[in-house]
């Protein structure tokens, strides 16, 4: 039934989803440091949606290894137009892919709801954070800046990597054009022998 | 990948783009173990050297480009900065700490961040997408239905754009391109996203089925369009690299700008 590794098809169908998302990605940069002026890191309330890419593109396409893709392709979209933080956001969108990717792994790529995409979300904030971390001192802030910070990127995530994610994908679904992508399941050939 | 400004081709453009992927990408693990703000701000000044002398773009363009830098420059160290942890106290108001280390540290992450961005845009500017996926796949060894996923993606860009441009007017007219609220802002989006992304997925599908069609997933051994080969100018760009990190160090010890040696 399910063929294994990813053919040209989910490949391509992956990366253009994925460039899509990277343009969302370059534009939010601006945005993202036009809010931080407000102060108290209302900014990290929207960094989620720089881990969209690895969640929708796992809900739509539903096979191993395209959360890791997208968020790769999405990342190199990002940085091919010129992204203001250039250089880390390769490593960064590899870092939070491969979170993404080992949280669904550890279902076995056989949940596709809201609760493990939002684990996923969280799986790629830890990965950001982690990077943070080496990259900009976070551990030298403040303690309850650095709870704020923290608990303000992990609300962010979920919200939009998470469940805004999943209510994209179902309103994709309406359309039927998910039904090109997805791997034919066990219900599929049932419904053939009734 | 570069906006069709006007600019003369350098020998940063000729080098190979996968060479020049492979001598930036280190210099994120380098510069972020780098503590020493006095070697970063050599290092800021060299590599803006480079980028200004060699890139091929004209100054106002290239001071064009550095605009949001000051913005990222600002927004990363304002934080550190304001609450950052430190013994020395210059300014307390309310929640906002300055500390003479907070400071220090802020600024080097500021410097950091600017490095990252220089090295982000020297590429992206002197590289063209198309020759880097296929250095990757001739010096890199990427699989061809990869790097031919992402050239077929690039190519679909403008059509995507043109798209955006139909939807945005589309709800215009229906006076639907609007909307108040978070919860509104969201559907705004929807608005916006389902169109594109489904136009977007169904036209993926036919591609790859005639990129499938005439085996451009083969991995047998493949011919290219075009033959992407290292040369003298990788030379030149690792032994320029290597001078500025050297130079780096070597003047940050002897004339120091400010005295913290480690911001930590």
């Amino acid at each position: 039934m399910q063929t294994k590794g990813l053919k040209l098809t989910d490949v391509l169908t992956t990366v253009v989803v994925a460039i899509v998302f990277g343009i969302v990605y370059k534009v939010w940069g601006p945005l993202y440091y036009a809010v931080k002026p407000l102060g108290l890191h209302l900014d990290q309330l929207i960094y989620g949606m720089w881990f969209i890419a690895a969640t929708v593109a796992y809900l739509l396409i539903r096979k191993p290894g395209v959360a890791l893709l997208a968020e790769v392709a999405a990342a190199s979209g990002e940085f091919l137009a010129g992204s203001e933080w250039g250089l880390e956001v390769l490593f960064y969108g590899f870092v939070q892919g491969l979170l993404a990717e080992l949280v669904f792994a550890a279902f076995r790529y056989k949940r596709f709801d809201v609760a493990v995409v939002s684990l996923a979300a969280v799986g790629s904030t830890i990965a950001s954070l982690v990077l943070d971390f080496y990259k900009g001192y976070i551990d030298q802030l403040a303690w309850w800046n650095l709870t704020l910070f923290i608990g303000a990127r992990f609300v962010g995530a979920i919200i939009i990597a998470g469940v805004f994610a999943y209510s994209l994908v179902k309103a994709l679904e309406a359309t039927g054009v998910t039904q090109l992508l997805r791997p034919t399941t066990k219900e599929d050939y049932d419904s053939l022998d009734k | 990948m570069r906006w069709g400004i006007e600019h003369k081709e350098t020998w940063l453009h000729q080098t190979n783009p996968t060479a020049k992927l492979l001598l930036f990408l280190p210099m994120f693990v380098v510069i972020v173990f780098v503590h020493n703000p006095n070697v970063l701000i050599n290092w800021t000044i060299g590599f803006i050297a480079l980028f200004m002398l060699f890139s091929g773009y004209r100054m106002k363009h290239v001071l064009l480009f550095f605009v949001p830098f000051l913005f990222i420059f600002i927004s990363t160290s304002s934080s550190m900065i304001l609450f950052g942890k430190g013994e020395t106290t210059w300014f307390r108001w309310g929640l906002i700490h300055i500390t003479e280390e907070s400071f220090y540290r802020g600024v080097h992450l500021g410097f950091r961040t600017l490095l990252f961005a220089i090295f982000g845009l020297m590429f992206a500017l002197t590289t063209k997408p198309v020759l880097l996926f296929y250095s990757l796949m001739q010096q890199a060894k990427l699989k061809p239905k990869y790097a031919y996923s992402f050239l077929a993606a690039i190519r679909l860009l403008p059509i995507m754009l043109e798209e955006f441009q139909t939807v945005h007017q589309a709800l215009k007219v229906r006076r639907a391109a609007k909307a108040n609220g978070f919860r509104g802002k969201l559907e705004l989006v929807k608005r916006y996203a389902i169109p594109l992304l489904s136009q977007s997925i169904r036209r993926a599908q036919r591609i790859a089925v005639a990129m499938e069609a005439k085996a451009f997933t083969n991995e047998r051994p493949r011919t290219f369009y075009y033959e992407v080969t290292l040369g003298k100018y990788d030379v030149y760009l690792l032994v320029v690299i290597c001078t500025i990190v050297a130079l780096g160090y070597y003047v940050a010890d002897m004339f120091p700008y400010v005295a913290i040696k480690d911001v930590r």
